[in-house]
Parts: structure tokens; C-alpha cells; sequence
């Protein structure tokens, strides 16, 4: 079982690998020349030891042995010393570029990731922006393609370039002498046994760090937010004591990478000393005997010393590749949610909406067969207004969030001007609806920005215009810098009536055919109601509007009530008709008619 | 008191920590000088063949133990040392933790929670890394450069060491030079990363006024710039960053060059011996590294500064809700120990959130006597809930006039009693992501399950927690269970209820609650309410129209008071309100 876990898992790394392959794909050429210096930097690098070792074996050795003068050996010394110049200077020169080639390409993969997922995640329907809390969507792109990145900066690169450097030196230590390599390769069991070892290890303690330093990041966001009441009950100790739990955990777990680190990093080095000893020793006995030049024995002592470090650097590599799976996998997991259906539609030239709106028996849910709106059937006429009167929770929202094309209702249909919405498509539809949400979102920048929302073409004059029809623009110019004012996030200077009025203006910029509300009542005071009432009879002057309605007045006005309970439309008509009627309405109006009476 | 000693504090509990830490670095680093020297010993001894294969043996069995011995040193080191950074870190974390516990609301208003986690993470990992791999990398830097240049200087040959070192000069030249300059753009890639979570956050909480207005492919373009802007940032540090690490790999080379070409002919001179000109060369591998090193410190002590400034900062709040002193008198003593009767009152009090902001609360007179029910209502931004804060002492009333509490000025009663006494169901329904249960019982005395229960069907929410699959043990929050608002506002009534309060305040609690279960709840709050003193803060009429005295706010101002009938036979603001919601519940109900 477990066995088949761990295979599947590698199998389905594999797959996650391929794919997070596809993001570099446009820049392999970059990659390629990064490794192609790469590998000079470490031949430049490589080579300086066999300068030395000819230094030492042809000139320094060569003048103490007499077969040459003072003079030419000193000269031998010089030209060498030239050949080093060079070659640290190539080495510089490239690894500069080196540096650069790869900052250039990670970073532009990197910019590439979020641009996608950014776009992507536009066009994904509501229902997942429900499901998934703001935060994850954030750092799917803004943190997971640094992540992603990492993937091909550091592990695919630097897994290349410590193979090749390995396998360079191996090959010239072969090629030196192939007793002192397999010498020096007794040690190797050992070397792989502790990596191994480690690496199996040190991926849990880093999981583990990582766990827990996210449960105290957990903890203090919520209980920072929740520190009135915490203050309020006197639970200060009690959640001190729960803090001190999670936060000497991360402790432990810290602790653990201490001794893990601590026994690793120096027993590579203890390995590394033992083979310089071994090759001391056996080297030693080979020069004594005449057998080996000891330039060459130095060479080894230095090339030994230069092998260790790329067998660091793969331990590490691996935990790296790891965490750039875990995010790879969430990110593609984001791009492959679908999008939302039906953007363009299907029919492509349906002449200018007239703003007839009709439902004919829909039925919808959020979930399953939780229906929220049952066999809902209305028809609206252009120029109609319409309130939809209920409870909370009786479909209201939902009907907006239908008529919006934000969800997808699963039965019956809804027409635009006789047209199926899912045949106009969500983009044109959405075009022709002025949406006036409850709670007003902000967004950071100015005033003019937050009422023509990114659109450029919309010029500041019909800004402005639009913000005196609704009554905003008074209140605008007092702002300090007016229509420049800068909107904080949140947009936590306005009043909510401002934002109410600034939202007004939002939507009637576009001029709609229609107008669908979701009405804000509560925390606007009296002031800013007489504004908003004004504004809105400006704004529903020629145009279908559809109201979620808590005012009186909007509700008496209107051409239409729909009084909707427990997803069913219960009662339709106008004020009077529907007090004719002596239904559900009628029995409300007359109750309220009777409080008023006992009053006066 | 609690200024830089903080810090300072918990640094200094671990000296001896850091001391024994410090004994085993000096340890490795004089084992480390040691090692080139024997490979000096040995490759002059091969020279001059002067050497036999028993010492050949002698000398590597040295090196082994030598290494060992290093193996040793630095487990025990980075025991110590890290061991004594990671207590930092989590003593520092805890004493942050409880010292934000005892800091007022007014902090908490002016602070954002996410500056306050990053300083508890990231800041105190910032200090960590300079507790301990920034003191490691000092004492090693420090005691190989000297060590290591005694030795060459010394046992070697003088003028080469110099020369060996001429780059070195170079070498800080660039480091100050590029280290500023790297942590300026570094700083700007941090700006430029949260100038990105930004927008994206705001997009995301914006998607339905996007979508709504088809502005999916103007976000994408906007996203676009701010993505390529990011990019040029990045670029820019990257390009410094690629010309940095490349120089001082090339000075340190030139150091080697140098060895190499002076060295070499001081060997042919005979000035030096060729096993001196080969410790020599492990000399200098030995220090590059540790001087490479010298830049990360730098840029470490710079982070470490600036986030030990922040965490100062934090510790310098004084925490402005404390007990002034212990009771002055016998008499006090006695009146608190049978716990506070319930009496509130507000003498021409005047009250501003800030010295500089309009006052909230202006001439507030106001008399609850035990027992009593006060209903409170008004607009938004009213000064409805700052009643409540007060009362909590959330704040101190710092302006005019006085608040007494059983007779008492408020800021003379114990404050955990106060509290203690205090049934309070906040507007916002906050609860924690624990069980229902701990959420309830949400009180230092730990409640049994009876009480828990009774509490909660009063605020008619049993039926509702004994229906979910793990009934009380449920949990909330993200991992948990989602309630709906208005049964987070019946929990919420709850764990007010389970303290059993002297004081009951409820700030507009059942406003997500539909008007048939609020005429419930509070039915069964009826003979609750009746012991207690209460104050409900309401929008809705009904909420608060059985009271005995209601109260309307305007702008900080007391414009209506008396009873339900007396309010409405005025016929004035309160009357309008009335009238106004009674038709808004109605057609709500339909």
C-alpha cells in the first residue's frame, strides 16, 4: 500500500514536473547558453588546480630538482600566472552573464505565471471565488510562481551543473591516477548513506518548521482580530498558555534542524578530512616511492575539496524541488478550474438590447438540489421597473446573481428581448446591466477611476456628468483633490452613502438598458437618503430596473412587485393591484395601516 | 521598564550559552588553522624525503582526529548557539504575544493585524539569523582572518601575506559600495511584491463589480503594467546582484594569482618551501570564505536593525488599561469582594477617541440602577457602541465628566472583576476557530457542559449545535464548520450568558437573526435580564422596546429618552424609526 503511494506519488511528480516544463519552454534558449557558460565557469574553475599542479611539478620542483635555471623556471611561473589572469577573468565575465541570463529568464517565467493565472482567474465563474478564500487566490500569484520559478533557476540548472561538475572532476581524477581516485572514492558509501539519510530527514523537519510557523501565523491573525473580546472575557492567560503550545512547537521543530544540520554538514566535512587523509597517506607512500609527482597529489587534496560542494548543493536542490512541486500543483490546479461559459455567445448580432426581460419556469441552485429558486416564471417590459420584495434569503439575490449570468441556472430558461442569455453571452449581456451592489467594493486610485473603473475611453467630462446626475458630485468636490481624490484601500474614507452614491454613478456611466439594484437600507443617514432617493429616480428614467427593494417609495413606484418567499414567486402585480388582490401584500399593508392607526 | 531591555533581556539570559557556544568556535577555528599546517609538515617532509611511511600514517590519523574533534566542537557549537537563538526567538515571541494581550483597543485600531504578525515572524526571524548564523559567521570571520594571518605572517613569509591581501581592500570597496545599493533595490522589490498582492487582492474581492462590468480584460491589462514593473525591479537588483557575486569571486582569485606567481618564485628563491607554499594556498581557501561571508553580514546586521527597531517600538506601547494601584482601603476591599451590583452610571461625560477627533460622545447623562434594562439607538456612528466600549473600559474616559460603576469611578474598579461581571455580545459576533463548546465557554472558570447548554438554549441555539455532526466538539472556522451570521450572533449571546454577569451588554447582537427568533431569544432572556443589569444597543425597535429606559443618540447627544410609549407618543425621531421599520419587517416577513 505504502509502497504504492510513494510510486504513484513519484509518478504523478513526473507528470507535475512535464507540465511546469512548459513554462520555460519559451525561453530554453536562454537556459541553454546560462549552461553553456556554466560549464566554462567550472572548466575555468577546474583548471586552476592543474595550473598550480604544473607549477609546482615542472617549475618549482623542476628548479630544486636542477633541470632547470632560476630564470625559466621563474618565467614558467609568470606564463602561468598569465593563463590563471585569463582564466579568472573568463570566469568573472561569464558568470557575470551566467547570472544575468538566468535572472532574465526566472524572472520572466515568473511574469509569465502570474500573467496567466491573473488572466486566467478572471474568467473563472463566482461559484469559485465562494469556495476559495481571497488569501490562496493571492498567493497562487504572488508567491507559488517564485516558487514554480525556483524549480528552474536553482534545481535545474544547479542539478546540471553539479552532475557535469562531478562528472568533470571524477573524469580527471581518473585520468590523473585511478588508484588515487578509487582511493579516494573508498569513502563514497559513506557520502551517499548520509545523504540520503539527510535528505530523508531534513525534507520532514523543514515540513515540519513550516507547519507550525504557519499554525502561529494562523493564530495571531485571528486572535490580533479578536483581541477585544479576548480582553472582554479576561482569557488573557488562557490564550497566552494556548500561544506558548504552538509557539514552543515551532520551537521543537526548530531544534530538531539544529541537530540535523548540526550532525550533517559537519560529518561531510569529517568524510572530506578522512579522504584527504587517505590520500596524504596512501599519496605519501607513492611519492616516497618514486611513483607519483606531488603536484599531482595537490591537485587531488584541492579537486576532493571541490567535489563535496556539489553533493551539498543536490541535498539541497531536492528539498527545493519539492516545494516547487507543492506549488506548481496548486497552481495548476487554479488553471485548470473552467471558466466561465458562454462569454461571447453564440449568436453574434442581435441589434441593440431593449431591456425585455423574462424567466420562464427556472429552477437554480448553488449546491446539488438545494434549490433556492423554484420554478420562477416573470416577464418584464422594456422601461418596466420591477421590485422584488421578500425575505432574507427567499431567492432575491439569486435572481440578480441569474440575471447577471454569475451562476449558471440548471433549469428552465431566461430571455433577453426573447433570447436566450446563454446565447448572447455573459460579456454582451453584462454590457447592457448597470449593477448596483449592497456593499459597495473600491478599488485603490482615485474617484474618477473607482466611477469609470478601468475604462479609458470614459473622458473625465462624463465623469463628471454622470456624478452630477446622481447627486455625487457635490460631495466629490469637497473631497481634497476631488475627482483625484485617492480612494484608500477599503475605501474606508467614504461615508457608505458616499460609496452608495459613487457605485450610482458606476453604473449609469455606461448608460444600461438595465438597471438591476441590490438596494442598500441600513447605516445611510437621513441626508444622504433624500440624495440617493433623487438620484435614483434620475437613474431609472427610461431603463428596465430591477430592484431588490427595501425602500417604500421604490417599492410603491414600481410598475411591478414580485413578492418572492422560500424560492417561489408568490404574488405579482402593482401596489394596487396586489392590495386589490388581498393576498400576502394586502394583508401586509393593512397590518402596517392598523400600527399606524393605533398610533395616531 | 520595558524599553530595549526586552531585547536586550532575553539576550542576555543566554550568555552563558553564547559563551560556551563562543569556547567551541574558537576550538574549530584554531583546529582549522591547524589542518593546512600539517599539509605543509607533510608535503615538505615528501620533499626532502625526510619522512617514512609510519609518519605518513601518523600525520593522517592527526588529520582524522583533528576533524573529529571539529565534528564535536561544532555539533556542541551549533547546539549552544542556535539552541540559544531559537529560546530568543521563542521567549522574545511569547513575551511579544502577552505583551500585545495587555495593550489597549487603541493600539489594536491604529495597527494593522498583518504589521503585528510580521513582526512576531519575520522581524524575530531576522534577529534570529543575526543571533546565530550572524555570530557564527562574525567570531569565524574574526578568528580565521587573525589566526590565519598570524600564521602566514608569522611562520611564513611576511611580504607575500601582504600582497596576498592587496585585493582585499577592493573587496570592502565593492561591499560598500553594492551593499547599500543591493538593499536599496531590495527594498523596492518588497514595495513592488506588495504593490502586486494588492492589486490582487483587491481584484479578487472585487471580482463581482469586475465581472459585472466586463472589466476582466482592462484588470488584465492593469495586472499587466504592475507585473512588468515588478519585472524591472527585479531586474534591476538582479543585475547588480549578477555583477556583484561575480567581483568578489574575481578579487578573491586575484588573491591566488597573486600566491601563485609570488609565491611560486619566493619556492624557486628558496625563501619559502614548496609545503608553505601549499598551506599557504589552504590559508587563503580557509579565509575567502568566511570574508565572502562579510557582505551577507552586513546585509543581515541592516535587516536585523530594522526589525529590532520595529520590535522596540512594539514593546514601548504602554499597555493604557491597568488597575491604578491595589484598593486604598479596607472598605474597598469589602465592597468588590461581593462582586459588582450592576449599578451604571454617566455623569456629564464628553468623550473623543482621539485628543484630536471630534468627540463621539458629548454631555452624556445617564443613571442605570441595578437590574435595570437601558435601550440604546441611534445612526451609525451614533456613539452607541462607544457606551459599550466604556463601560468595558475598553478606554479610558479621558475628557470631561465621570463614569461610576456601583458608586465607583470606573477606573478605580479592579478590571478583571469589572469584566468578570460583564455579558457582552459584540456587534461583529467574533468567534474563534475552537470548538463550539470553548467558544461558549469562553471564560477563565471553564464552565461544565450543563451550563454551556443552558446558555445556549436561551439564546436558541442548542437545537441548532445538537443537530451538526459532532455537536458541541464542532469546530469553527476555516477547518470547521461555516454557521450562518445569526447563528454566530446565538453563539455569541451564549458565551455572554455562561459567565453569568452582573452586567449584560448586547451591541445590536440580533440584527442577522430573523425578527420570530429574536421575539424567542429574547423571551428566554426575559427571566435572565430581570437579576441583571442590561444595555441593548439595537436598530431594530423591537429589540430593545420592553426596556426601561431607551435612550436615541444623535452625534454623540441624548436628543430622546423614556419608555417605548413615552418615546412614541412624543411623535419625534424615535417615532420615525418606528414607523419606518415596522412596514420594512412586514414586507420582510413576506
Amino acid at each position: 500500500m505504502e509502497q504504492d503511494k510513494k510510486s504513484l506519488r513519484r509518478v504523478y511528480d513526473r507528470v507535475v514536473i512535464k507540465k511546469m516544463l512548459t513554462f520555460a519552454k519559451p525561453y530554453w534558449y536562454m537556459f541553454a547558453i546560462a549552461l553553456i557558460l556554466i560549464f566554462a565557469v567550472t572548466g575555468a574553475s577546474l583548471a586552476r588546480p592543474y595550473i598550480t599542479k604544473i607549477g609546482i611539478d615542472k617549475y618549482m620542483t623542476g628548479y630544486s630538482d636542477g633541470t632547470m635555471s632560476a630564470q625559466q623556471a621563474s618565467k614558467g611561473i609568470w606564463y602561468l600566472g598569465i593563463l590563471f589572469l585569463a582564466l579568472i577573468i573568463v570566469e568573472f565575465v561569464f558568470n557575470y552573464l551566467q547570472h544575468y541570463i538566468l535572472e532574465l529568464g526566472g524572472k520572466r517565467i515568473i511574469k509569465d505565471i502570474r500573467q496567466k493565472i491573473f488572466s486566467h482567474m478572471q474568467y473563472l465563474p463566482l461559484s469559485y471565488f465562494d469556495k476559495m478564500a481571497a488569501g490562496r487566490i493571492v498567493t497562487r500569484i504572488t508567491n507559488d510562481p517564485e516558487t514554480i520559478n525556483e524549480m528552474f533557476s536553482s534545481v535545474m540548472v544547479g542539478f546540471i551543473r553539479s552532475i557535469v561538475e562531478m562528472a568533470a572532476i571524477i573524469v580527471i581524477m581518473f585520468r590523473l591516477s585511478y588508484r588515487l581516485t578509487l582511493v579516494s572514492f573508498t569513502v563514497l558509501p559513506l557520502i551517499v548513506l548520509a545523504s540520503v539519510l539527510f535528505r530523508r530527514t531534513a525534507r520532514k523537519v523543514w515540513q515540519r518548521i513550516r507547519t507550525k510557523l504557519s499554525a502561529i501565523n494562523a493564530f495571531l491573525a485571528e486572535h490580533l482580530a479578536g483581541m477585544k473580546i479576548i480582553q472582554v472575557f479576561n482569557m488573557q492567560e488562557k490564550k497566552y498558555q494556548e500561544f506558548d503550545q504552538i509557539n514552543s512547537e515551532y520551537y521543537d521543530a526548530h531544534m530538531k534542524r539544529v541537530v540535523i544540520f548540526g550532525i550533517f554538514r559537519p560529518f561531510m566535512d569529517v568524510v572530506k578530512t578522512l579522504t584527504v587523509a587517505l590520500l596524504l597517506w596512501y599519496g605519501g607512500r607513492n611519492i616516497l616511492a618514486g611513483l607519483l609527482e606531488f603536484g599531482t597529489l595537490y591537485m587531488f587534496v584541492d579537486y576532493i575539496g571541490r567535489f563535496y560542494h556539489p553533493i551539498m548543493e543536490l541535498t539541497e536542490q531536492f528539498n527545493v524541488l519539492q516545494s516547487s512541486i507543492v506549488s506548481a500543483e496548486r497552481v495548476f490546479n487554479l488553471l485548470e478550474e473552467a471558466q466561465e461559459q458562454n462569454v461571447k455567445g453564440k449568436i453574434k448580432d442581435i441589434g441593440e438590447i431593449k431591456g425585455q426581460i423574462e424567466f420562464k419556469n427556472v429552477w437554480f441552485a448553488y449546491v446539488g438540489e438545494n434549490w433556492v429558486l423554484k420554478d420562477v416564471s416573470f416577464k418584464i417590459e422594456p422601461g418596466e421597473s420591477v421590485a422584488f420584495v421578500g425575505a432574507t434569503g427567499a431567492g432575491k439575490t439569486s435572481i440578480i446573481n441569474l440575471l447577471c449570468g454569475f451562476y449558471e441556472h440548471q433549469k428552465g430558461q431566461i430571455l433577453i428581448d426573447g433570447i436566450d442569455i446563454r446565447d448572447i453571452g455573459k460579456e454582451r449581456l453584462r454590457k447592457n446591466i448597470g449593477l448596483v451592489l449592497q456593499d459597495v467594493s473600491l478599488f485603490s486610485g482615485d474617484i474618477a477611476t473607482n466611477i469609470r473603473l478601468f475604462d479609458s475611453h470614459i473622458s473625465m467630462e462624463e465623469v463628471e456628468k454622470a456624478a452630477k446626475h446622481v447627486n455625487a458630485h457635490d460631495f466629490i468636490q469637497k473631497l481634497n483633490g476631488g475627482y483625484a481624490h485617492q480612494v484608500g484601500e477599503g475605501g474606508a474614507t467614504l461615508s457608505v452613502g458616499q460609496r452608495q452614491l459613487i457605485s450610482f454613478a458606476r453604473a449609469l456611466i455606461r448608460d444600461p438598458k438595465i438597471l438591476v439594484m441590490d438596494e442598500a437600507t441600513s447605516h445611510v443617514d437621513t441626508e444622504t437618503e433624500i440624495l440617493i432617493q433623487d438620484a435614483l429616480v434620475n437613474l431609472m428614467k427610461g431603463r428596465t430596473t430591477i430592484a431588490i427593494a427595501h425602500r417604500l417609495s421604490t417599492i410603491q413606484n414600481a410598475d411591478k412587485i414580485i413578492v418572492i418567499h422560500k424560492g417561489r414567486i408568490r404574488e405579482m402585480g402593482n401596489h394596487q393591484e396586489l392590495l386589490n388582490k388581498r393576498g400576502l401584500y394586502y394583508n401586509l399593508y393593512r397590518l402596517q395601516y392598523d400600527q399606524e392607526y393605533k398610533v395616531v | 521598564m520595558a524599553d530595549k531591555s526586552v531585547l536586550y533581556k532575553n539576550l542576555v539570559k543566554h550568555k552563558w550559552r553564547y559563551a560556551k557556544g563562543l569556547f567551541f568556535l574558537i576550538i574549530i577555528n584554531i583546529l582549522q588553522i591547524l589542518v593546512p599546517k600539517i599539509t605543509g609538515i607533510v608535503v615538505d617532509g615528501l620533499k626532502s624525503l625526510s619522512l617514512d611511511n609510519k609518519d605518513l600514517l601518523y600525520y593522517g590519523a592527526l588529520m582524522i582526529l583533528i576533524s573529529l574533534m571539529i565534528f564535536v566542537s561544532h555539533y556542541l557549537s551549533r547546539v549552544q548557539v542556535l539552541g540559544a537563538s531559537n529560546l530568543f526567538d521563542y521567549e522574545v515571541r511569547n513575551e511579544m504575544f502577552d505583551h500585545m494581550l495587555s495593550l489597549s483597543m487603541r493600539f489594536f485600531h491604529k495597527s494593522r493585524v498583518g504589521d503585528l504578525m510580521a513582526l512576531a515572524t519575520n522581524d524575530l526571524g531576522s534577529l534570529r539569523m543575526i543571533l546565530s548564523r550572524g555570530f557564527n559567521l562574525v567570531t569565524n570571520t574574526i578568528i580565521l582572518l587573525v589566526g590565519s594571518i598570524v600564521v602566514m605572517a608569522g611562520y611564513m613569509d611576511l611580504r607575500l601575506t601582504i600582497y596576498a591581501f592587496l585585493p582585499f581592500p577592493f573587496l570592502v570597496w565593492i561591499m560598500i559600495k553594492f551593499g547599500p545599493m543591493i538593499n536599496r533595490r531590495f527594498r523596492r522589490v518588497q514595495e513592488s511584491f506588495s504593490d502586486l498582492t494588492r492589486k490582487t487582492q483587491e481584484n479578487v474581492s472585487g471580482i463581482r463589480v469586475i465581472k459585472a462590468f466586463v472589466q476582466e480584460k482592462n484588470e488584465i491589462d492593469n495586472f499587466a503594467r504592475l507585473n512588468q514593473e515588478n519585472f524591472d525591479i527585479n531586474m534591476a537588483l538582479a543585475r547588480v546582484q549578477a555583477i556583484f557575486y561575480p567581483s568578489i569571486g574575481l578579487i578573491s582569485s586575484l588573491s591566488f594569482l597573486i600566491t601563485f606567481i609570488y609565491g611560486g618564485n619566493l619556492v624557486i628563491n628558496g625563501t619559502i618551501t614548496l609545503g608553505d607554499f601549499v598551506a599557504f594556498n589552504g590559508y587563503l581557501g580557509i579565509i575567502i570564505r568566511p570574508i565572502i561571508s562579510i557582505g551577507m553580514i552586513i546585509n543581515f546586521t541592516q535587516r536585523a536593525k530594522a526589525s529590532a527597531d520595529r520590535i522596540h517600538m512594539l514593546f514601548q506601547q504602554q499597555p493604557e488599561i491597568v488597575d491604578v494601584g491595589m484598593p486604598d482601603s479596607d472598605q474597598e476591599k469589602q465592597q468588590w469582594q461581593k462582586g459588582i451590583e450592576g449599578k451604571i452610571e454617566f455623569r456629564n461625560l464628553t468623550f473623543s477617541y482621539d485628543k484630536n477627533e471630534p468627540p463621539v460622545l458629548k454631555n452624556i447623562n445617564l443613571t442605570i440602577e441595578p437590574g435595570k434594562t437601558l435601550g440604546i439607538i441611534g445612526k451609525v456612528g451614533s456613539g452607541k457602541s462607544t457606551i459599550a466600549n466604556l463601560i468595558l473600559r475598553l478606554y479610558n474616559p479621558m475628557e470631561e465628566g465621570q463614569l461610576l460603576i456601583d458608586g465607583v469611578d470606573i477606573t478605580k474598579v479592579p478590571l478583571k472583576l469589572l469584566r468578570e461581571s460583564i455579558g457582552y455580545v459584540p456587534q461583529d459576533n467574533f468567534l474563534f476557530s475552537s470548538s463550539i463548546k470553548s467558544n461558549i465557554g469562553f471564560t477563565p472558570e471553564e464552565p461544565d457542559m450543563d451550563e454551556i447548554r443552558r446558555a445556549a438554549q436561551i439564546s436558541q441555539i442548542d437545537d441548532t449545535i445538537m443537530e451538526l455532526p459532532h455537536q458541541y466538539e464542532t469546530m469553527l472556522g476555516e477547518r470547521g464548520v461555516n454557521l450562518s451570521g445569526g447563528q454566530k450572533q446565538r453563539v455569541s449571546i451564549a458565551r455572554a450568558l455562561v459567565k453569568d454577569p452582573s452586567i449584560l451588554i448586547l451591541d445590536d447582537c440580533l440584527s442577522a437573526v430573523d425578527t420570530n427568533t429574536e421575539r424567542k431569544i429574547l423571551d428566554q432572556l426575559k427571566p435572565f435580564m430581570e437579576k441583571r443589569t442590561c444595555i441593548i444597543i439595537a436598530h431594530r425597535i423591537s429589540t430593545l422596546q420592553d426596556a426601561d429606559e431607551i435612550i436615541v443618540l444623535d452625534e454623540g447627544r441624548i436628543i430622546e429618552r423614556g419608555n417605548h410609549e413615552e418615546l412614541l407618543a412624543k411623535q419625534g425621531y424615535y417615532y420615525r424609526i418606528y414607523q419606518r421599520q415596522l412596514l420594512e419587517e412586514e414586507i420582510e416577513r413576506a
